[in-house]
């Protein structure tokens, strides 16, 4: 982040460094949020002892950002986050966590529930970035109210030792989820799991899955589209498979429980093409230098 | 010499394409070499620019006097040879000015041509038109001192046609950029004149003929069919 004055919630290690409150918006650690407000407890399965709680009241016309950061050797965050977007605003969100050096052996375990209300939009950059010896574990959950619109890319370029993703979005009547999860691992083993659950009528998600393996990295990922009521999911999962010590495994599912409902999905896992490489290599690029703009331009999706 | 090609013999896929090539280019010369599909002329092409696709069993290749046959595709470039392709794969997700910004030797912002193209996704969905474009503003970025231009004038109308060849003129030939033109038709070389043609059939060169309109003739008139039998056949 580099703007770190502009953050509305920062932490480093196990301490909150700074807070930005603005108008219409409420910014909390997750402990106090939990004294000052009763309901916010239905959120959280215990009182949080780590973690933020934003709750936006007002419309806000710039992204609002949150970092969490890891400066120190062997600590291990228990992050439980809650962000709350009221009716009727059109919100944009850039998280960011990392680890600010290398060989740490930092664990960052983060859980969090974001509530989008009614007729409310939310477009959520969420941003990892590790070094090889930490060991990531996060659980999201986003519940999508009647008429809201969420647009949430997770990106992570540069891959912890061990990562674990799990998202699941509910989408409730006529809303709309477009959920992308976007890596590029070296050396790594990573694990995701997301599930789209179309419980409203006319809810529509999409689930876009980008992932390039490198450098004895395991990547396994079960995503899946659960449709309940009258909707619509796509489900896209694409592997690149750049070395030989690597091991990419999609599994795509889609389970319908209503025969009005649409559910659809495309799997696919390739290597990158030799001609694609001698063409960038024809121009005065090395070979490295055409994977990465190859690799690139394959999580470059709109 | 700028370019000189010893008895050149390449395989593809366990396949004898080039059977004793021989090819001198001066600094600044313009030739053509024209044959049927399938001839070798691409194979010939890729080769000269690096392609590892190819093995060379026998001959060299010297740019500039330095022996390049065992060189990388990327020294190469960095040694003044360019490729435009003719078939060129598409980069999903790489628009071509992220290309431009990595490979480009010269400011592309003075680019007059192909503006439109910059913010599009290298080759992805391009009309035929586009892709001779990209091509050509590739190739002018790399400020090269040889251009090996692989058909760049199939599949173009006349009016386009003519377009292409003003840009070579333009932005090569009247800067003393050596030029290698790889055609079929050969209607091409009526707007750029090359001082050498070259007929390539089944991997070998059958004729050399410095006057480009009695070869054009020849073709037109018979097909390459004539080439093969004629007396001058260096066989």
């Amino acid at each position: 982040m580099k703007n770190v004055k502009n953050v509305n919630y920062w932490q480093i290690d196990n301490k909150v460094k700074n807070i930005l409150e603005m108008k219409g918006v409420e910014v909390l650690p997750g402990e106090l949020a939990w004294e000052k407000y009763r309901w916010v407890r239905e959120y959280f399965v215990k009182k949080p002892k780590q973690g933020y709680f934003i709750w936006i009241k007002e419309q806000i016309d710039f992204p609002l950002l949150t970092c969490i950061n890891i400066l120190s050797k062997d600590i291990q965050q228990e992050l439980n986050n809650l962000i709350v977007v009221e009716k009727n605003l059109d919100i944009r969100l850039k998280g960011t966590c990392n680890s600010l050096k290398r060989n740490l052996c930092g664990k960052h375990n983060a859980c969090g529930k974001i509530i989008l209300k009614e007729n409310s939009s939310l477009k959520y950059e969420h941003i990892h970035s590790w070094n090889q010896k930490d060991v990531i574990d996060i659980n999201y959950e986003f519940l999508l109210g009647k008429n809201s619109k969420l647009d949430y890319t997770y990106k992570i370029f540069s891959t912890p030792e061990e990562l674990k993703i799990k998202t699941k979005v509910f989408c409730s009547e006529n809303s709309a989820a477009n959920l992308k999860v976007l890596g590029d691992s070296r050396n790594s083993k990573i694990k995701i799991e997301d599930r789209l659950i179309l419980n409203g009528e006319k809810s529509s998600g999409i689930l876009k899955l980008r992932l390039v393996g490198r450098k004895n990295s395991k990547i396994s990922t079960d995503s899946q589209i659960l449709a309940e009521a009258e909707s619509k999911g796509h489900l896209d999962c694409q592997g690149l498979l750049i070395d030989k010590n690597s091991e990419l495994s999609l599994t795509p599912e889609l389970i319908c429980k209503n025969k009005q409902a649409q559910v659809t999905h495309e799997a696919s896992i390739g290597k990158i093409s030799g001609e694609e490489l001698y063409y960038l290599m024809s121009r005065g690029l090395n070979e490295q230098e055409a994977i990465d703009l190859i690799v690139n331009g394959f999580l470059e999706i709109k | 010499m700028l370019l000189e090609i010893e008895n050149l013999e390449v395989e593809g896929e366990g396949k004898k394409i080039l059977k004793g090539i021989d090819i001198e280019i001066r600094s600044g010369e313009v030739q053509a070499l024209l044959g049927p599909n399938a001839s070798g002329k691409s194979t010939l092409a890729q080769v000269i620019s690096g392609n590892p696709k190819y093995e060379i069993i026998k001959g060299k290749i010297f740019f500039d006097r330095e022996e390049i046959t065992e060189l990388q595709a990327e020294k190469r470039v960095k040694l003044g040879i360019a490729l435009t392709w003719q078939n060129p794969p598409a980069i999903k997700g790489v628009k071509l000015s992220q290309l431009l910004e990595k490979i480009s030797k010269v400011e592309t912002e003075k680019f007059d041509i192909g503006k439109d193209l910059l913010k599009k996704e290298i080759n992805l969905n391009f009309s035929g038109g586009e892709r001779k474009m990209s091509e050509l503003i590739q190739t002018i970025s790399l400020n090269p001192k040889l251009v090996i231009f692989d058909e760049i004038d199939s599949g173009l109308d006349i009016k386009r046609l003519e377009k292409v060849a003003k840009i070579i003129k333009k932005e090569f030939i009247q800067k003393g950029v050596s030029i290698l033109l790889i055609t079929h038709s050969g209607e091409i070389l009526n707007f750029l004149k090359p001082s050498l043609i070259n007929v390539m059939v089944n991997g070998k060169i059958i004729c050399k003929e410095k006057d480009f309109k009695k070869v054009l003739g020849v073709i037109k008139k018979y097909g390459y069919e004539k080439c093969k039998k004629c007396k001058l056949l260096a066989d």
